[in-house]
């Protein structure tokens, strides 16, 4: 039964929207999603996995749940006991109700930190479940408009903070007097859109936006090195909010974008500046998305900074800082990236007082900003509730500065530090570094 | 009395039993032989570790109670689980037993059937924790209650014809409600939790996060 407008008048979604929304469940070819589906017992274990159980006590926020909701679905349209017994497993139609439930719990509880997927007492890849929940969503056009408008702004602009080109040269321009007067050498310079260069190095839009002296920080690290690199004006973003949103597509449209440039300035390699969902998405996802291999090698700035000091490229100063120092790992580049002790390394070449959090490595909690939570405005305030799980590990730590490789997550730790009144400096990996940078004049 | 003496004499109890068991083993080898057909995902990113240790890792040290969190923070819930489940994989070996009326040397019986008394009796405590705790009561369903309720009879069935050959026919029919009723609830985990492991073994091992 359908309205004047053709939407099902029982629960507000069209046929289409519900055809749309269970195209993700009907299995994508391989045996990951049929496997996940049908292992989850409800033992329900995993809630103390999951920050924003943690901070709420909400039994309705565990990863069990979110899993729950989205396998009840699929056991109504494809298993025997959802079609003919549903009441027996709790197999929901999707509809109003469950795509709103799907909303709330999917977009707005969860980060996709998958810390609840290595602790599961099966072995169930929550966080996965999760991403094709939002697939759903955004297959139904039900994705949080504050979430969409930053894809759409990178759709639409090539960065998700629509920073026009004019502006991101002229700020390039800016840091680049900072490094000429921080090196000491007027012939210090920020490349842009030079062809045939090493690197082609891709920023985070929030450091033009709100952190340019990172920009200058990265390049007072590529100035010493003696390297060979650019950045584009084409393509200066690194992340990729599709990867958050569900929608395949435009991921794949983001990423495509980044592949031309490295093909039309001919750089040796691309790196990725400090973000850590920026790294997953393009690092793990973009192949999958484009459906090719990469032809040109890829590494995250942690990397190449690791790389520079043990090749001897740089060196640190362990002068430099003498107070506290802890880092905070971004679960996309650590847990679901596999980027673990190069941080470390690092960190130990000129930190004299470093102390690990606990949990930390690739069990660290999420600082709550991830998985696109600090662009839903809407969720702010449970967000900032999740976020008390990060400050009281920061306050036990006895830090005074929080290093982070991912510029989502300094973004929530600012607001985490002065909400919890903690008192800490937050920084990211290249920042710290070219603190202790030692500076060799490379045009004496 | 042997294998073949056991067929030779079955009841009609204990046909519908194997009938059952034969149902069972085809529903899990067809959901078996669908997992393989459509294999593992097809990743283009190029690897950063080794699948084959990670999967193992998987399988073994990631299982460590002092590895996993929902282990070491539940010490209680996850021994009485492994308890009921070792309790279960027995209880499916001595039904075996029971059907070719093999005899077992007293001291073994007696060992068998304290172990079958404590599986049984976490199989009832994990029943009572979902019955009583809200957070996990909101999030089960009919089907939670049912697995569980038919094992650990199955289980208590188990220990009690070994004592008490009158009761074979019920039992007999207990198994058989039990393996038809695997493969359509969740009981069907016997399978994809391995399956689990070794999807989550190849997640991290390609990232290079596992092993550790």
């Amino acid at each position: 039964m359908t309205n004047d407008e053709g939407r099902m008048t029982k629960d507000q979604l069209t046929r289409e929207q519900i055809w749309k929304g269970l195209e993700p469940l009907r299995g994508n070819g391989d045996s990951k999603l049929l496997t996940h589906l049908n292992s989850c017992v409800h033992c329900g274990l995993c809630a103390e996995s999951c920050l924003f159980y943690m901070a709420t006590r909400d039994p309705h926020l565990t990863p069990a749940r979110k899993v729950d909701l989205i396998s009840s679905i699929y056991k109504r349209y494809h298993t025997f006991t959802g079609k003919y017994l549903p009441a027996l497993v709790h197999a929901r139609d999707l509809d109003e109700a469950s795509a709103r439930e799907m909303v709330d719990l999917l977009f707005g509880a969860c980060t996709l930190c998958g810390r609840c997927t290595m602790h599961c007492s099966i072995g169930v890849d929550i966080s996965y479940l999760v991403a094709v929940g939002r697939n759903m969503l955004s297959n139904m056009g039900m994705v949080p408009a504050t979430l969409q408008s930053t894809v759409q702004a990178a759709v639409e602009t090539g960065n998700n903070m629509a920073i026009p080109t004019g502006e991101f040269v002229e700020t390039l321009k800016w840091m680049e007097e900072e490094v000429v007067d921080e090196v000491g050498d007027p012939a210090a310079r920020i490349p842009v859109d030079e062809p045939g260069k090493q690197i082609l190095y891709t920023l985070n839009p929030r450091e033009p936006k709100f952190f340019p002296l990172s920009i200058a920080a990265m390049a007072k690290i590529f100035y010493v090195a003696g390297e060979s690199w650019t950045l584009s004006t084409r393509m200066y973003d690194v992340t990729n909010y599709a990867y958050f949103s569900g929608n395949n597509g435009e991921a794949a449209l983001i990423a495509n974008r980044l592949w031309n440039e490295m093909n039309h300035l001919q750089a040796g390699s691309l790196v990725l500046a400090e973000c850590g969902h920026g790294t997953r998405a393009f690092r793990w996802e973009s192949p999958n998305y484009l459906e090719r291999g990469f032809p040109f090698p890829v590494m995250s700035s942690v990397e190449c900074i690791a790389a520079y000091i043990r090749e001897g490229k740089i060196q640190l100063d362990p002068e430099k800082i003498k107070t506290k120092v802890t880092m905070h790992d971004p679960c996309n580049l650590v847990r679901c990236g596999g980027i673990i002790r190069e941080q470390r390394y690092i960190l130990h070449q000129f930190i004299r007082d470093f102390v690990e959090m606990t949990p930390g490595g690739t069990d660290n909690h999420c600082c709550g900003g991830g998985g696109g939570m600090l662009s839903m405005s809407e969720y702010n305030e449970r967000r900032m509730k999740a976020g008390e799980i990060k400050a009281e590990q920061i306050r036990i730590s006895g830090a005074e500065i929080v290093v982070t490789p991912c510029h989502n997550c300094v973004d929530q730790l600012i607001q985490v530090n002065a909400t919890f009144k903690l008192g800490v400096q937050i920084k990211t990996m290249a920042e710290i570094v070219a603190d202790a940078l030692i500076i060799r004049n490379q045009n004496p | 009395m042997a294998v073949s003496d056991a067929f030779a004499n079955m009841t009609w109890y204990e046909w519908i039993a194997m009938f059952a068991l034969g149902i069972c083993l085809g529903a899990l080898l067809f959901h078996f032989s669908r997992l393989i057909r459509l294999g593992r995902p097809k990743d283009r990113a190029p690897a950063a570790g080794r699948v084959a240790p990670a999967v193992i890792y998987a399988m073994t040290g990631a299982m460590n109670p002092a590895k996993k969190e929902t282990a070491y923070l539940h010490l209680p819930t996850y021994v009485a689980g492994i308890l009921y489940h070792l309790g279960t994989f027995l209880s499916i070996l001595l039904f075996f037993l029971i059907w070719t009326h093999l005899p077992l040397p007293l001291y073994l019986l007696l060992f068998l059937s304290g172990f079958l008394v404590v599986s049984a009796g976490c199989g009832i405590g994990i029943l009572c924790k979902r019955s009583f705790r809200s957070e996990l009561r909101a999030l089960s369903n009919p089907d939670d209650y049912l697995s569980n309720i038919l094992v650990t009879l199955f289980q208590t069935g188990t220990l009690l014809t070994l004592y008490l050959p009158g009761l074979r026919p019920v039992y007999f029919l207990l198994a058989a409600i039990l393996f038809l009723y695997i493969p359509i609830s969740k009981l069907r985990h016997v399978l994809y939790f391995f399956a689990a492991r070794y999807h989550l073994g190849l997640f991290f091992g390609r990232r290079g996060v596992w092993p550790p």
